[in-house]
């Protein structure tokens, strides 16, 4: 599409080249979750692009086209399905960005957005804060919705921390060297994951480091285009990673895709190059561990009937669709069943849940009657926020599977 | 649009349903034309057919123009708004009624995506069989609007052909069924659904269609041959018809066209012909292997230097990947291009090439030629450079001839996109000043206001004529080919 | 009953513009459609014959509209080619007229009806005026598609001339097969075996035979497939549906014909879906019928055209009586008028064309 967008930001010119790349074939309509909800244009990745456009043109206001760019799930489902090749991912980091930073939310709103920037990044603060329940009891008035949604997420009580050690040797042959990340959340809510993917690493002769200090990686603050904040974080990070390493393992979804992001990130800043080495290094669990080739774990006593949701920030923006599955088909007696419409996002994605409660519960029950419909005995994903709302959902529905992280399923794999 | 049409709308719709700011209006201003543009007045959502009709009633009595639209992805303009009219968006209508395997017919709302249908009925060994390169996401009602088609509408027809029942609101508010679940249509009486499709959403809203299906093919084979000159490959196709066969697909590509393919996806072709013919047949096994015995005799006494047939169906696949990013390809060889779409009787397919040949020499511009030697629709991709000062406009006079040409031969100016908003000022070079009015005539008659998509199809003094400028990123991509 | 015999469009339209009221004959082949009363003049376009344009290379013919269907068969025929809507009454009709009452035979089945291989038309309409509707190439996106709507309008609305069609290529060899069975209900039933099998049947009739039921169908292609085809499809049949018996049959008339041994005043066709059949053949027992195009339509020969009359009315199905004298035609439900009076309008405003 030809626009007219003056180019005195950073980010204009991708933006700029993202919108006119664009052209309203409406391809990407198909692959989207809210559209296909919400039936509306403003809705879809076309309609949401039009509607940047249009801030950027000056067209409209900004303040009237963000409930639309809020409703956006960045689950990525649109990037594939572009034949055009618009990066919407970039355009719509890029212009969330922007707005943030001149953006006036409504006062509520911007606290739990305050309080969603203090304390999701930071672990201990995360603990703190759930474990004195302060924030629910304070904020619920305000955000009733919201807030249920998010307190809703959560399990019962928190588990008890478990320090992660900071080396895992490789069994057997050595066959690689890698770090693992052991951010924000996902480390308060199950430090069993990250436990479990070091073990698999370890037992496929991997050496393992797990550096201490870490932080979040930033993602989710991009996500809800705090830049300035992610960056800050981000940082953190690039020192505490080992040099002589294959690669940097996540276990979450969102944070593999975010990292892969730095460069956008960190465009124009002195540790440019810091931060494209760092995220050239990114790896997903399943990714790094199809590609090293899996040695055969002892498999289950008794057949396990296996789903595999995909996340879409594995499958979307990662392209990570055969990996994992071909890593639990590789495990004895465990047999995979197809999730219909498996693409389609449950509605978890990032901070969604908190932000968009209405269409995330919708969704949530839709993914669940759908895994439900495969008939497995346990589901797998690879992403903690996935994880957390396919339980819930199931719960709802009455239906008590078993839900974990595929490093979790592996290990036991090799336990057993 | 006034006050009193908005309170009339509000007791039709919630408000969830009635668009009416501008931020919601602005991403209905154009479909996948983009460069026309209008700002609809509102845009209404219905759910079901009540309400489409409550709607299409108001606008007549208000006199209020309408624009239906299903996804957007007319290439002519087609569902470009109407400012200070109505747009109604019929994507929420997207039920499958009905699917009746054994009589092999599925009943549809308007909004329904082609291809939900092939995969609802896939299942019972069924397809939906016209399949435009959008149909992953175009609607029912667009197609039947634009009566599209796709690869495989020689044997089977395009969308007309697989429509054998209809409820439709006519402009005026008048409702009114006609067809039936026979394969015979309406069968006694005149053939009100060959009318309504293709009618451009000029006579009113399609509120439930009952569609034909057909029974999955249970083998494809293809063929690929090279020759050292175009005319050889014409003739080729001239003895594959004249030995009785009937292909599902027959295409052709140029030395220009199978140089840029080959380029782009290494589909395995022969980069010393001067043209490549590509022929698939389809249906059931064991006719169509004695049938492919036959093509590859035929094939082989074409003078053909070189033939290869696709083993399996990824060989089959990569042969179809390069025929559909030939378009792509052409990108490589030049910055800019204009797509042409034309349609000539197939016996006149040479005489075609020579005019196009010389009006190349006489533009001095290069043409690719990629066409549907099956059904004599031709691709001339004519190539530019958009930086040279009046390039662009000796490309679009260029164009417009080879049109002009079309129309000449006897053939057509659009062979599936429709006339819409682009090529509405072409329709008289096809029509005689009585076939013209008595269209126009027909179009009052059913909508005497002119209220249903108003300013389309009929030439109008307002705005020119436009070229689709370039191919569209799409076919550059290789995903889409204009069939 | 003798009408003028316009040899040109030039005389048609002089015709149309100097009457007030006009029917169009053909070759007559369907007397029940030509009972008009006495103040209206017959333009007989029987003198309108010849083949205009046959490009077997383009699969198109044009050909004005009174000449004979058999001439045209002949042609194709000789190329082999074919009109795969199977024009009925082939020795009898002319082309006009066939398009004129949509009649098409079995062999339908394969392709498809009239709709879908007519490409374009010349017409003169009500007002005299003469021009072309659709295209003559095989694909046409431009402008509204009125060749289709003259299938089945019975004359009413414009006077074809000329009409140019899709035709394709004729399979060398047919091989008709004869399926029995004990009931209607079993004969239903293999007929949607048949819907969901993947195998490419040229036609696929059925109709009451001595105590049971007869499934007719057909297979075309190449002499060297042909009876493994025919094997494969036989067991499938056996396997799968309550078949009796099955036997190839030698030639292919009378299997291809639908009107064989239809016997009574009236032939009427009537416009049904295979699910309405049951219902609709439980009130027809005493009367010569035969289901044609896997059940999509059903020919009917009677004595007693009122019964037939009452009978269609109540299932709502549309009927059209060919053969016969009657007031009006077309029986049972009528066929819709509120968007064919605005082409009537257009086309025919002073209601000349009867
Ligand atoms: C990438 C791409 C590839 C394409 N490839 C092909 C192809 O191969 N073949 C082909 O034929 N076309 C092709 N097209 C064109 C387009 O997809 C078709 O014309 C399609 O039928 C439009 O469907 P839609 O639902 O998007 O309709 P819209 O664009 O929304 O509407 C098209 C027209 O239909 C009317 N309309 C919509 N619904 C109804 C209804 N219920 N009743 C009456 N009128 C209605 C609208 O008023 C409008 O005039 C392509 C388009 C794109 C963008
Ligand atoms: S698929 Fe790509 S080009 Fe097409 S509308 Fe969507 S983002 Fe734009
Ligand atoms: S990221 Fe997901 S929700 Fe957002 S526009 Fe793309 S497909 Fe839709």
């Amino acid at each position: 599409m030809r626009h007219q967008i003056k180019s005195d930001d950073l980010r204009a010119p991708e933006m700029a080249e993202a919108i006119e790349k664009c052209v309203h074939c409406g391809f990407c309509l198909a692959a989207c979750p809210t559209y296909k909800l919400l039936g509306e244009e403003m809705d879809s990745p076309r309609g949401r692009i039009y509607l940047m456009k249009g801030v950027l043109e000056d067209r409209i206001e900004a303040d009237e086209a963000q409930p639309f760019i809020d409703r956006c799930l960045g689950c990525m489902a649109c990037v594939p399905a572009c034949p055009s090749g618009v990066a919407y991912g970039d355009l719509l980091v890029s212009y969330r960005t922007l707005q943030e930073q001149s953006r006036q939310r409504p006062l509520m709103d911007g606290v739990a957005r305050r309080l969603i920037i203090e304390t999701l990044p930071y672990p201990r603060r995360f603990r703190l804060a759930m474990k004195s329940g302060k924030i629910g009891r304070m904020l619920q008035p305000f955000l009733p919705e919201a807030f249920a949604s998010m307190l809703n997420m959560l399990p019962d009580k928190l588990p008890p921390p478990s320090p992660l050690p900071p080396i895992l040797p490789a069994q057997g042959e050595r066959r690689g060297k890698v770090a693992l990340l052991s951010g924000c959340v996902q480390q308060a809510l199950a430090p069993q994951i990250n436990l479990a993917a070091a073990r698999v690493l370890s037992a496929n002769g991997v050496e393992v480091h797990i550096p201490a200090g870490q932080s979040c990686c930033g993602s989710i603050l991009l996500h809800i285009g705090a830049e300035s904040e992610a960056r800050q974080i981000a940082r953190r990070n690039f020192p505490l990673m080992p040099d002589d390493i294959d690669a940097i393992i996540t276990t979450a979804a969102g944070c593999g895709s975010g990292m892969k992001d730095y460069e956008l990130l960190f465009k124009g800043q002195t540790d440019l190059h810091k931060a494209s080495d760092f995220s050239s290094k990114v790896k997903d669990f399943s990714a790094y561990l199809a590609g090293l080739g899996l040695r055969e774990p002892r498999g289950f006593a008794a057949e396990r009937a296996v789903a595999y949701q995909d996340a879409c920030h594995l499958l979307h923006a990662q392209g990570l669709q055969s990996e994992p599955r071909s890593l639990l088909n590789q495990v004895p007696n465990l047999r995979l069943v197809d999730i219909p419409d498996a693409g389609i996002c449950c509605g978890s994605a990032g901070t969604y849940n908190l932000d968009q409660p209405a269409i995330a519960e919708e969704l949530g029950g839709q993914k669940a009657g759908a895994i439900l419909a495969a008939g497995p005995d346990t589901v797998v994903s690879g992403n903690i926020g996935c994880i957390t709302q396919i339980r819930k959902h199931l719960d709802l529905q009455g239906k008590n599977l078993p839900v974990m992280h595929i490093a979790e399923l592996l290990w036991a794999a090799y336990q057993s | 649009m006034n006050r009193s049409f908005f309170e009339a709308l509000r007791s039709i719709y919630p408000d969830d349903r009635l668009l009416t700011r501008d931020v919601e209006l602005l991403p209905y201003e154009s479909d996948a034309l983009t460069a026309f543009q209008t700002k609809p007045g509102a845009v209404a959502l219905p759910i079901d057919e009540e309400e489409i009709i409550d709607t299409v009633r108001l606008c007549h009595r208000m006199k209020v123009p309408f624009v239906a639209r299903g996804s957007g992805t007319s290439l002519s303009g087609g569902s470009l708004p109407i400012a200070d009219g109505l747009m109604i968006g019929l994507n929420r209508l997207n039920r499958i009624k009905k699917i009746d395997p054994e009589q092999r017919i599925a009943v549809v709302e308007p909004g329904v995506i082609n291809l939900h249908i092939t995969e609802a009925v896939r299942q019972y060994g069924l397809y939906y069989a016209p399949d435009p390169s959008s149909q992953s996401i175009c609607t029912i009602g667009g197609n039947i609007a634009f009566n599209s088609g796709g690869a495989h509408c020689l044997k089977y027809g395009m969308t007309s052909n697989h429509v054998l029942g209809m409820k439709v609101v006519l402009a005026d508010g008048v409702v009114t069924q006609f067809g039936s679940e026979s394969i015979e249509g309406v069968g006694i009486g005149p053939d009100l659904v060959g009318l309504f499709v293709g009618s451009e959403g000029l006579f009113g809203i399609a509120l439930e269609i009952t569609l034909r299906l057909m029974p999955t093919p249970q083998l494809y084979r293809t063929v690929m041959a090279a020759y050292d000159n175009l005319g050889r490959a014409g003739d080729a196709v001239s003895m594959v018809v004249a030995s009785g066969l009937l292909p599902g697909a027959m295409e052709i590509m140029d030395r220009l066209a199978i140089k840029a393919a080959e380029a782009s996806v290494g589909a395995g072709y022969p980069l010393d012909a001067e043209a490549l013919l590509i022929v698939e047949l389809e249906g059931e096994a064991l006719q169509v292997e004695a049938e492919f015995a036959e093509l590859r005799g035929v094939i082989e006494e074409s003078g053909a230097f070189e033939i290869r047939e696709a083993k399996d169906e990824d060989e089959r696949a990569r042969i179809w990947q390069g025929r559909k990013s030939a378009f792509s390809a052409v990108g490589r060889l030049s910055p800019d291009y204009i797509v042409q779409d034309g349609v000539v009787p197939r016996s006149r397919l040479g005489e075609a090439l020579v005019k196009i040949g010389e009006l190349k020499a006489q533009y001095q511009l290069d043409v690719a030629n990629v066409f549907h030697a099956g059904d004599g629709n031709l691709h001339p991709l004519i190539l530019y450079n958009g930086r040279e000062p009046g390039a662009l406009e000796k490309a679009e006079a260029l164009a417009g001839e080879i049109l002009a040409m079309c129309v000449d031969l006897g053939g057509s100016i659009t062979g599936e996109h429709g006339v819409g908003m682009e090529k509405r000022e072409y329709l008289p070079t096809m029509f005689s000043p009585v076939e013209m009015e008595i269209m126009r005539d027909l179009r009052r008659a059913i909508d005497p206001e002119e209220i249903a998509n108003r300013g389309k199809m009929f030439p109008s003094g307002e705005a020119p004529a436009l070229q689709m400028r370039g191919m569209h990123p799409l076919e550059r991509q290789g995903v889409i080919s204009r069939e | 009953m003798t009408g003028d015999v316009l040899d040109s469009v030039a005389e048609l339209q002089a015709f149309v513009k100097g009457h007030r009221r006009i029917h169009v004959v053909g070759k007559r082949s369907k007397t029940a459609l030509h009972q008009v009363e006495a103040d209206v003049a017959l333009a007989d376009l029987s003198g309108m014959t010849g083949i205009t344009e046959y490009q077997p290379q383009e699969y198109t013919l044009t050909v004005l509209a009174g000449t004979g269907l058999s001439e045209i068969q002949a042609a194709l025929h000789e190329e082999g080619q074919y009109l795969p809507f199977d024009p009925l009454l082939p020795d009898h009709g002319s082309i006009g007229g066939a398009v004129a009452c949509n009649l098409s035979g079995s062999r339908r089945h394969r392709y498809g009806g009239i709709r879908d291989f007519i490409l374009g038309a010349s017409v003169v309409d009500g007002l005299g005026r003469t021009f072309r509707v659709g295209g003559k190439v095989v694909k046409n996106a431009a402008g509204f598609d009125l060749s289709k709507f003259l299938v089945g309008s019975l004359g009413q609305y414009a006077i074809m001339t000329e009409l140019t069609f899709k035709v394709f290529p004729d399979a060398p060899v047919f091989q008709g097969l004869r399926l029995q069975y004990e009931s209607l209900d079993d004969a239903l039933n293999a007929v949607f075996r048949c819907n969901r099998s993947t195998q490419e049947l040229d036609l696929l009739d059925f109709a009451p035979w001595e105590r049971g039921w007869s499934l007719m169908a057909g297979l075309a292609g190449f002499q060297d497939t042909l009876p493994q085809r025919a094997k494969q499809f036989v067991a499938m049949m056996r396997e799968e549906t309550a078949l009796l018996d099955a036997t190839e049959v030698e030639g292919d008339g009378s299997l291809r014909d639908p009107l064989a041994g239809l016997t009574g005043d009236f032939l009427v066709k009537v416009v049904i879906s295979p699910r309405q059949i049951a219902g609709f053949d439980a009130r027809v027992r005493d009367i010569g019928r035969r289901y044609s195009a896997g059940g999509n339509s059903a020919w009917l020969a009677t004595d007693d055209i009122g019964a037939l009359k009452k009978i269609l009315e109540a299932e709502q199905l549309p009927g059209l009586v060919l053969r016969g004298s009657v007031d009006c035609p077309l029986i049972g439900k009528s066929p819709e008028n509120l968007l064919a009076a605005r082409v009537k309008q257009v086309l025919d405003p002073h209601n000349k064309l009867v």
